[in-house]
């Protein structure tokens, strides 16, 4: 009798042990429940529905891009994505800083990628993003996105004195909160309309500071950014408070100051 | 036949008579002797009988089954009589010089020079403390003073109600503890200057502790008491009342007291805006005393403080509240070697909100242009025991002392510019202190004329916070990562009383004590500092501060004259206080962070003298000095008051008593300009009138007093924003007892 409970017990501790283990198996293959997306934009093309997914609407300065491919509703997964945003202004056209985009790490359904919006559309132009999909099969889809671009505070620019200019988009904090938050700026020039390569070696210095009003103000606790590589400025910043900050950054490259910009921004209470 | 049943009656009559009478003796427990003139009540105040030079005393204990037992030098103790004679044994009392007794009321015969009593009944609290030797006030108008031993404040003192902790809800200080105690709710305070009472006190800080009134046994007896001051229309009702069950197992008491005042007038008729307040007092307490002679007491305190002024500071308190509750168990007194006496478990709540609606925000220096609501919060639970112990023959008591404690605060800043979003602060997000202590206390006499007593007590203390991102600010201000780190604290002290004779005593003290900084020095930020005027962050890397403090005092005490003189000196090690901080960018605010600034030391000395010329005419005089300094900035600590003292004539007279009092400061010259921004304060004196009378067989008394008589203009040194005193004042107050 005794031996039949134990024996019992042990069943059941397999068959939960086992049951557990299953899900975790199946757990591992569910999306990331962390990624909430919007839908940007979709179109099809020979059958194959591409979706351009965001976790907000896009804006000026960094934008993570998801790509998705259905066929009759089932999800694809192709070889590679490429993709080239372009902003047509009639007179002109001119890309962005961006990435390719790559497997979501977060959720292999999708690719993704950083896309640095320089500009809002609207009246001045639209943007579209053009991509060539490589399924599987070594079949090639191509075909272009409309999306809209709004205009946010997360990007500046500003020139030297030879007429070069320099992007400076704010990736981080991407919500500012009060208490301490990691800095993160990325820095881009442009070569040419079709070219926009990050600048590595630049100097950054910054000036947190909240106006009160009623002729009160104070910064406060901060790490310059420094280079960490392929464009990007890491430092952090304390504050010490919610409500609008600004934060002017002044770029130095190749020995030349250039004059300083300006964010301005909400931080959160915490 | 008829003349014996007569005798036989009045033989039953007088047997049964002596029967119910019984004799018992009071002794001193530690050396034997009879305690003489002990007072016997039956309650708090009335008094039965006294002991005489044998120390004994004749009660009906039917009549009084429970007593009360006052001495002079002795803890109090109460006891529930069995028919027949008996011993009753008297703990001595705390040594004179380390820990006064400071009777507020009562018949107690403790009018010497180591007892301080309120001068009349609607004095209040903060008036009371300031005029103890050693003690003043920082003032922020007319309500709350905060109390300061010997230049010590806040997280340098030890400030407790019935012993429990309890912590300032109000980032700005702006409720100390000490306005949650109407002096109708106060039964004595125990004031330790020299921190030497560390067994029970814990960090070797000076201490104030306010005793609360207890339920206790007698008949019925009730007093109410109302005032009435010009020009600043304060206006106060006060009732209290007590009763017990016949044989006193069961007792009550409850008080309470509604005060309020318009703005007051200051020297010269003019009226300093922003300094009224209201405020409603309730206690409630209630006693059981077991048949093992065990006690169970609870009390509650409920603190309701509305619309109070703070003309110093940016704005006031629209609502302060406290509740207050503890459980205290006392087991009845036994000769056993290891006995605990008590033990008490307690909870409060504080709750402070302030706003500065009513205040011109457009046009004032600091922060203008926008309206500052704060709300503060801090709720603790504590527990504590005492109790004696014997170890290899030697004697000692023992002390156990726990709490936990959690502090919040937060303020909004709303620009009165539309386009300026509203901003808001935590100034203390989820801080929680937790502390747990263990004292000894060993008494040996050396011989019949010279006492040491020894003291040590080893604590355990952490102070965090529960919010990660509340906590990444000071990571980022400071490049470290804020741990919870528990801290030992060591702190002991050793005292000698010597009684060459009767009158004269010497004594003297020595005490080592390290002090963990406070929730706000460690975790508090963008906190208004008012004394100086800046911002004050946290440092949760603060060391440990240690702090060394010698003691003398010598008294010299007859029945008609006596004489105190006590000398001090605390030197301070990793002194903290707030620094500058170099480059905040600032306009408009200023900023500072809590660090060890090194040196630190305050010395001074207090003078006391009694002297009773006759039974109707008697004059005391108290001076006090402080000397105090940053050693490692070289300038004078901030809000030192100056050289002061008073002079006071009593003048008694069949139901009669005048007293005249002048109070003096003299001009303090000693600022700190480099890490404080305070000004010099001229000298001033000023006079005060008290006409007390009692009527129709002492159950109505009266009094009449005017205070600054001369109408003087004028300010304390530790007058914050050197908000000006009171000026003439004239107040009528009456009660009336009913027993």
């Amino acid at each position: 009798m005794i031996f039949l409970r134990w024996a019992g017990t042990l069943t059941a501790l397999a068959i939960f042990t086992l049951f557990a283990s299953s899900c975790d198996v199946n757990n591992s293959s569910e999306p990331d429940p962390q990624l909430d997306l919007i839908p940007i934009e979709s179109v099809t093309v020979d059958g194959y529905t591409v979706s351009l997914e965001s976790d907000s609407n896009l804006e000026t300065g960094a934008n993570l891009l998801y790509w998705k491919v259905e066929r009759n509703g089932d999800l694809i997964t192709p070889q590679s994505i490429s993709i080239n945003p372009m902003m047509d202004m009639d007179d002109m056209m001119h890309s962005t800083p961006y990435e390719q985009p790559e497997v979501a790490p977060e959720d292999d359904r999708y690719f993704s990628n950083l896309a640095l919006f320089i500009m809002a559309g609207g009246q001045m132009g639209s943007w579209t993003i053009n991509f060539d999909i490589t399924l599987a099969n070594n079949e090639t889809i191509s075909g272009t996105l409309p999306v809209e671009v709004e205009s946010s505070w997360r990007l500046t620019s500003v020139r030297d004195e030879n007429d070069n200019i320099y992007f400076i988009t704010w990736l981080e904090p991407e919500k500012p909160v009060s208490g301490n938050n990691d800095l993160r700026f990325m820095v881009h020039t442009r070569e040419s309309m079709m070219n926009f390569p990050p600048v590595t070696d630049a100097g950054l210095d910054i000036y947190p500071y909240m106006d009160m009003g009623g002729g009160s103000g104070h910064s406060t606790d901060f790490n310059a950014p420094e280079a960490s590589g392929s464009g990007y400025y890491d430092g952090s910043i304390n504050y010490s408070m919610s409500g609008t900050w600004t934060t002017s950054v002044t770029l130095t490259v190749e020995g030349e100051t250039l004059p300083d910009v300006m964010f301005e921004y909400s931080v959160m209470a915490n | 036949m008829r003349y014996l049943l007569t005798t036989l009656l009045i033989l039953s009559w007088v047997s049964s008579a002596y029967g119910q009478t019984g004799t018992y003796r009071v002794i001193d427990r530690a050396t034997g002797d009879p305690v003489v003139q002990a007072h016997i009540k039956s309650g708090e105040e009335s008094v039965i009988t006294t002991t005489d030079t044998d120390g004994y005393f004749t009660l009906n204990p039917e009549e009084y089954p429970a007593i009360i037992i006052t001495a002079v030098g002795y803890q109090t103790r109460e006891l529930v009589l069995r028919s027949g004679s008996g011993t009753i044994y008297m703990n001595p009392a705390i040594f004179r010089n380390d820990s006064e007794l400071v009777v507020i009321a009562g018949r107690d015969n403790q009018n010497n020079v180591q007892a301080y009593r309120r001068q009349h009944q609607a004095e209040t609290m903060d008036q009371f403390l300031d005029k103890i030797d050693g003690l003043s006030a920082n003032r922020r108008g007319a309500f709350a003073w905060e109390p300061v031993v010997r230049g010590e404040s806040d997280q340098r003192m030890n400030l407790m109600i019935d012993g429990m902790q309890v912590f300032k809800a109000c980032v700005d200080k702006m409720d100390p503890i000490t306005s949650y105690v109407e002096t109708n709710n106060l039964s004595q305070l125990h004031i330790d200057k020299s921190g030497s009472e560390v067994a029970q006190n814990g960090g070797g800080r000076s201490s104030v502790n306010l005793i609360t009134r207890r339920a206790e046994p007698g008949p019925l007896s009730v007093n109410v008491s109302s005032a009435f001051r010009l020009p600043d229309n304060y206006r106060t009702f006060s009732m209290s009342g007590s009763t017990s069950d016949r044989d006193g197992r069961n007792a009550i008491r409850f008080s309470g007291s509604y005060k309020k005042a318009d703005d007051y007038t200051a020297g010269g008729g003019r009226q300093i805006k922003n300094t009224q307040y209201e405020k409603l007092n309730l206690n409630l307490s209630y006693r059981h005393r077991f048949e093992s002679d065990h006690t169970l007491e609870a009390n509650y305190i409920s603190d309701k403080a509305y619309d109070i002024g703070y003309p110093a500071l940016l704005m006031d308190a629209t609502e302060a509240l406290a509740d207050i509750g503890q459980l205290r168990f006392s087991f009845a007194p036994n000769d056993r070697n290891w006995r605990m006496d008590f033990i008490q478990v307690y909870a409060n709540g504080i709750r402070h909100t302030m706003d500065d609606y009513s205040r011109d925000v457009e046009n004032r220096s600091v922060m203008g242009g926008m309206h500052m609501p704060m709300y503060g919060e801090t709720l603790t639970g504590g527990l504590r025991a005492g109790g004696r112990g014997v170890l290899l023959n030697h004697s000692f008591e023992w002390f156990l002392d726990g709490f936990a404690s959690l502090a919040d605060g937060e303020m909004e800043m709303n620009s009165l510019d539309p386009g300026i979003e509203d901003m808001f602060i935590d100034n203390l997000r989820d801080v929680n202190t937790r502390r747990a202590n263990i004292g000894l206390k060993h008494r040996f006499m050396l011989s019949d004329k010279l006492l040491f007593k020894a003291e040590e007590n080893i604590g355990l203390k952490t102070v965090t916070t529960g919010s990660d991102q509340y906590a990444s600010f000071f990571e980022g201000l400071y490049g470290r990562d804020v741990e919870s780190r528990p801290r030992f604290l060591l702190s002991g002290s050793g005292s000698l009383l010597w009684m060459p004779a009767d009158a004269l005593s010497f004594s003297g003290s020595l005490v080592y004590s390290e002090r963990m900084g406070n929730h706000m020095e460690l975790f508090g930020h963008y906190i208004y500092n008012y004394t100086d005027g800046f911002f004050y962050d946290g440092n949760p890397w603060l060391k440990t501060e240690r702090t060394i403090n010698a003691d003398f005092n010598t008294t010299w005490e007859t029945d008609a004259h006596s004489v105190s003189v006590s000398l001090f000196r605390k030197q301070f090690y990793n002194y903290i206080d707030g620094i500058i901080t170099e480059d905040s960018g600032a306009t408009g605010v200023r900023f500072k962070r809590y660090a060890n600034t090194g040196d630190a030391v305050i010395t001074g000395g207090e003078f006391r003298s009694l002297n009773r010329f006759s039974h109707t005419l008697s004059i005391e005089n108290r001076i006090s000095y402080l000397f105090a300094e940053n050693r490692s900035l070289g300038e004078p600590l901030p809000l030192i008051p100056p050289l002061k003292g008073s002079s006071i004539l009593h003048f008694h007279f069949g139901k009669n008593k005048l007293m005249g009092e002048a109070e003096w400061a003299a001009a303090q010259n000693r600022i700190a300009e480099t890490n404080s921004i305070e000004d010099k304060t001229d000298a001033f004196a000023t006079l005060h009138l008290t006409w007390e009378r009692s009527w129709f067989d002492r159950s109505v008394t009266s009094v009449l007093k005017a205070n600054n008589l001369l109408d003087s203009y004028y300010h304390t040194h530790t007058s914050i924003g050197n908000v000006p005193e009171a000026g003439r004042t004239v107040m009528l107050s009456l009660r009336y007892a009913f027993r």
